[in-house]
């Protein structure tokens, strides 16, 4: 596979700029909050620029990976420190940055335990970056540790609504995802008998048998399904969602859970492919039952923020039916999914965020009438919901119509099932934003501020991502095609 | 499959022409949101220049022998590519100047009508999104294109019918409106991707050419068809998605004019006249939307029949009209189904308008209400509203009467003369209807016959008389325009079929002779019938549908169509599918989950305390391992 080197380490500019914005964090007195969130915003605002630098000059001309850095970490057991992009991991590290230096902006107004707080995300985020990012398996192990450790004290003491129960479930969960993970990739490294965790070594072909890839395919896609929200092992995710704080909300749902379906890309299908192929209708099926399900479960919730976990259960459901299509279109799709649901995730809970801190409650019935008390605010709540609705020139509508044709084309059951589930979407999104956002003016709410221009910033910069890739699809698809085009034109 | 490349300026003025409002949109939304005259100023501008753009079109083009088409790519994926791009032939060029015309048209008006409401720039913001989306449907030179802006129109529909968000019934008449069309819209999608499976790409020229019946088997072609006929019963709110259109007259009423009659609902027929000669190759598929146009067109007449409210009156209307263009082209008559689109868009928008300047007046929908307020004391109004409803009716010389009678010749050359008479009674129950509302409102009755009016509130009473005069004027121009366009767009006919002639097209029938006398007749015995009831000095006012309670209680309840929604919504959807799934998921999953994780803590319990007290116990278990392991070493 090509491996294109970088005559500058960009890669781990952008780990270091995490790992220093942590460090800076840690020596800073905990009551200068202001720097805090100054010194949180700056790097965060760093690991934005480089990648969007990085989104920019990656050559899509030119397959494979690219800005690759590789030094020895322990050559005895075949360790090595490998880090590239290609057009599956750019978009992911663009989210990345989007999600993490917007999540800091919403938080801005944070009082309890602030350095904590941003030291823990900073410590997060560093374990996503570097997931993204890593091309040998065992640090993309140990990032994945790295990143759902903070998750559990995030939640448990900045949380709200059950946050105990939440944390330790979301923490079980996660841990049951990992205890499957670890074998999958002891057993591939020994299996291969290379003497190298190397993942680009790893998926040479041949190197499997076909039922042992079956095998380890089926332990990586439940151990990292699990992360993505896979119908049934999904119910961590709403919880979660709820109890996190709000930027927290933004990267957990933005995110996280992308890591769990970019794992099973990453390391299932690269490595087992002929195991892919085989466990695909599995998948096909998982999803569309998570996408039909997630609809109507969200129809019954009246907690804001329930609504939009259970939304992302059923657009999560549209990434694992693309990765089961095993076709480009259905790759492409999966991945600008996989990026727009993060994006658009990650505006939902900025505006919940907001909303919930002025009116201090979540729950459906005591909303309504924001538009008036809050026109921008709520404005930015019913963009998230449209594009979740999946209206077009909204950045997921792409992403959702290249999985439904193509998985119309593999599984035409399947396909009319998930196009059919847009109607109740459609239903219980609309609902949702008539109960909160409609409606009389409500005199409860009638003093709140809206949202200032400086407060505004992450849900604008957002909002905005929504539509430049919504007007201007091939920006994405541009880029993802440069990986999916070889990766399915070299599949067994 | 023969078309032209484009020269620049034809694509120039066709690019500006979808492309103005879009920026005006986005400029309103950013930039000027609290600045109204600046905002509706450039609003308008971009509509003006839009309007221009599409006339200049138009007459370059009137003679163009093969359609001009331009596409660029927008995206590619794998196999699949989605281009983007502008057709232009006969029909997109005169749906073109229809759309930019009435958008301007009411745009103008609405200086008048929203003139101090606090969402002012707002409703220019969502007028020009919906320009720009309409105006790039109707250039759509793919199925997919067409999808994306159908998709954008029913977004701004829904925006502006929850124009008035505070209204809880505007809110849930946008909502209504949105998720019944977007079932429409989801046949829609489903017969694209057969056809896009099947047949290769979505290319409306290819389409239409013979090349489906080369590589699609007749059954798929019938069942694609089908489907994307789905499509045109949501938008175009035909049997049985027919409910969410009379509610969507919550919005302003300028926008129920632009959206809700004249142009939004009628992209339904222009997708069918779009791709006809690809319907027209499932005789089955024909059959179909020949039954479904006419089951529309006489329900909602009879539910136009009791209304109350002005504006119902005229969105039962726009049903049962939208329902007569797809009989016409189920006929197999394109020309019939495309010029009653054109002729309609000009007369019912007229309608509307000047409805709003009576609600505008006199902050009330109810026509009786009007009536005895002084409506006939607005001249401009009232004789606008005259001609666009003698028009409705059919009555010569205007527009109306020269597009029914080209569909009522379509439907005498079908074998079956069920449906010429069908045909024939929605003329009559057309003109029946109109002049009930006309004659209610022109001759007021002191007292009420029945006292169960509910004026819903829709203008915002009253103004200072200046101002007044103002808006009035702003308002009564566009009326002035469209009833001008409704006295002279019947003589158009002649030209217009020989613009919109393809090859293949059937040649418009005329029908028999005496049909044009029992059209005319029937739509005098309408009128006359009316006058009997409502006109005549003395007369109780009161419909002889009205003397029929359960008829009346059907036709009211709208044929309980909403009330099986209603049902299925409650019962099935939140009653049972809904439910089931919550239940599953906190019983079932997590109730297995948090039970294992129960049962693992008092497992760990019970096994914690071999640990810890009671060291007789734990010698006692040692001493016990032990001796079944000496045990069992002794037995080998």
């Amino acid at each position: 596979m090509y491996v294109e080197y970088a005559d500058f380490p960009y890669l781990s500019t952008i780990l270091l700029s995490c790992v220093a914005g942590l460090l800076v964090i840690l020596f800073l007195p905990r009551e200068r909050t202001r720097e805090i969130k100054w010194v949180s915003a700056i790097f965060s605002g760093i690991t934005l620029i480089i990648s969007l630098y990085l989104f920019v000059a990656y050559d899509k001309g030119q397959a494979g990976f690219q800005f690759a850095e590789k030094i020895d970490w322990v050559p005895s057991l075949g360790i090595t420190y490998f880090n590239a992009v290609d057009g599956f991991s750019m978009p992911m590290l663009l989210l990345t940055g989007i999600v993490f230096f917007t999540g800091v902006l919403t938080m801005w107004e944070l009082e309890n335990r602030v350095k904590e707080f941003f030291a823990l995300t900073f410590l997060l985020v560093t374990g996503v970056f570097g997931l993204f990012m890593g091309l040998d398996l065992f640090f993309i192990f140990v990032w994945y540790d790295v990143s759902l450790f903070p998750m559990y004290l995030l939640i448990a003491v900045w949380g709200s609504t059950r946050k105990e129960y939440a944390a330790m479930k979301l923490t079980l969960y996660l841990l049951a995802g990992s205890a499957l993970i670890l074998p999958a990739i002891v057993y591939l490294v020994v299996t291969a008998g290379l003497g190298s965790f190397d993942l680009l070594a790893l998926t040479e072909p041949n190197l499997f048998t076909a039922d042992q890839q079956k095998f380890a395919f089926l332990l990586l896609y439940i151990g990292f399904g699990i992360l993505a929200g896979v119908w049934p092992f999904h119910t961590w995710s709403p919880v979660g969602h709820v109890a996190a704080p709000t930027a927290v909300s933004m990267i957990h749902a933005g995110v996280l859970m992308k890591i769990g379906a970019f794992g099973v890309l990453r390391l299932g299908m690269y490595m087992c492919p002929e195991g892919w192929q085989y466990w695909a209708p599995l998948m096909a099926l998982l999803a569309v039952v998570g996408i039909v399900y997630g609809v109507f479960v969200g129809l019954q919730q009246t907690d804001l923020k329930y609504v939009i976990g259970y939304s992302s259960v059923s657009h999560m459901g549209i990434v694992g039916l693309g990765l089961a299509t095993v076709s480009v279109d259905g790759l492409n799709g999966a991945v600008f999914q996989m990026f727009a649901h993060g994006v658009m995730t990650a505006l939902f809970f900025s505006a919940v965020g907001y909303i919930y801190d002025r009116t201090h409650t979540k729950a459906i019935a005591e909303l309504g009438g924001l538009s008036r008390a809050m026109p921008v605010a709520s404005g930015y709540f019913i963009l998230a919901a449209l594009t979740g609705v999946g209206v077009p020139c909204l950045a997921s509508f792409w992403a959702e119509l290249m999985v439904f044709i193509s998985a119309f084309k593999v599984y035409p059951l399947y396909g009319t099932l998930a196009v059919c589930a847009l109607v109740v979407s459609a239903l219980f999104m609309l609902r949702v934003v008539q109960r909160a956002c409609y409606g009389p003016e409500n005199h409860r709410f009638s003093g709140l501020e809206d949202v200032s221009f400086r407060l505004g910033l992450p849900r604008m910069i957002l909002a905005g991502v929504i539509v430049l890739f919504g007007l201007f699809p091939s920006l994405m698809f541009d880029m993802i095609r440069t990986a999916s085009l070889p990766f399915v034109a070299g599949l067994p | 499959m023969t078309f032209s490349p484009m020269t620049e300026t034809s694509l120039l003025a066709a690019v500006c022409c979808s492309v103005l409002p879009l920026v005006a949109f986005a400029v309103v939304m950013i930039g000027t949101r609290n600045r109204r005259r600046l905002s509706a100023g450039i609003s308008i501008g971009a509509v003006g220049v839009s309007l221009l753009c599409s006339v200049f079109l138009l007459v370059r083009h009137w003679h163009a022998d093969e359609p001009l088409r331009f596409v660029g790519t927008w995206l590619i994926s794998g196999e699949i590519t989605v281009p983007i791009g502008v057709l232009l032939d006969p029909t997109s060029l005169l749906m073109l100047v229809v759309v930019a015309g009435i958008c301007f048209l009411v745009q103008v008006y609405s200086l008048g009508y929203m003139a101090g409401d606090p969402g002012f720039t707002r409703y220019y913001a969502f007028m020009s999104l919906f320009a720009w989306a309409m105006i790039s449907l109707t250039l759509s030179p793919t199925l997919l294109q067409l999808y994306v802006f159908w998709e954008l129109v029913g977004l701004s529909s829904y925006l502006l019918i929850g124009f008035w968000y505070e209204k809880f019934s505007a809110s849930e008449a946008g909502k209504k409106a949105f998720v019944m069309t977007r079932l429409g819209d989801v046949a829609f999608l489903l017969g694209l991707l057969v056809v896009l499976v099947e047949f290769g790409n979505l290319d409306i020229l290819e389409l239409n050419s013979l090349a489906p019946l080369q590589r699609m088997d007749p059954a798929v072609i019938t069942l694609s068809a089908l489907l994307i006929f789905g499509g045109i019963v949501g938008k175009s709110a035909q049997f049985p998605l027919l409910t969410w259109l009379p509610d969507a007259m919550e919005g302003p009423t300028p926008v129920s004019a632009l959206l809700h009659s004249a142009t939004m609902v009628a992209a339904g027929v222009f997708l069918f006249a779009r791709i006809f000669p690809f319907f027209r190759l499932s005789s089955t598929a024909m059959t179909v939307f020949l039954l479904i146009g006419t089951v529309s067109m006489l329900l909602s007449s009879t539910m136009a029949m009791v209304a109350r409210d002005i504006k119902q009156v005229w969105a039962y209307s726009t049903v049962s009209q939208l329902g007569f263009m797809i009989m016409g082209l189920a006929a197999g008559s394109f020309f019939s189904g495309v010029f009653h689109l054109t002729t309609h868009a000009g007369f019912k928008a007229l309608l509307f308008l000047c409805s709003g300047v009576f609600i505008h007046a006199f902050g009330t929908n109810d026509m009786f209400e009007i009536g005895r307020r002084g409506g006939r004391g607005l001249h401009i109004p009232m004789v606008c509203m005259v001609i666009a409803a003698a028009a409705l009716s059919g009555i010569p010389p205007l527009s109306g009467f020269f597009s029914k009678e080209a569909i009522l010749g379509a439907l005498a050359e079908l074998d079956n003369p069920v449906w010429l008479a069908a045909g024939l009674l929605g003329a009559f129950l057309t003109a029946y209807y109109t002049f009930r509302l006309l004659f209610i409102v022109l001759f007021p009755r002191r007292q009420e016959p029945e006292g169960d009016g509910d004026g819903k509130d829709g203008g915002h009473g009253a103004h200072d008389p200046h101002a007044h005069r103002q808006e009035y004027r702003a308002m009564a121009g566009p009326l002035l325009v469209l009833a001008a366009v409704t006295l002279v767009l019947g003589f158009a006919h002649g030209p217009l079929e020989r613009f919109l002639h393809f090859e293949g097209a059937a040649a418009g029938g005329h029908g028999p002779h005496w049909l044009l006398y029992a059209a005319l007749g029937l739509a005098s015995a309408g009128v006359a019938l009316a006058y009997l009831e409502f006109g005549l000095p003395g007369a109780a006012q009161v419909g002889f549908v009205e003397r029929m309670p359960a008829l009346k209680k059907l036709f009211a309840e709208r044929w309980y169509l909403d009330r099986m929604y209603r049902w299925l919504l409650d019962r099935i959807v939140y009653g049972m599918v809904s439910r089931a799934c919550s239940f599953n998921d906190r019983k079932v999953i997590d109730g297995g989950l948090d039970g294992l994780s129960r049962g693992t803590i008092a497992s760990g319990r019970r096994l914690s305390s071999l640990h810890g007290e009671m060291i007789q116990y734990r010698i006692l278990v040692v001493f016990a391992v032990v001796a079944l392991l000496v045990l069992h070493f002794f037995l080998q």
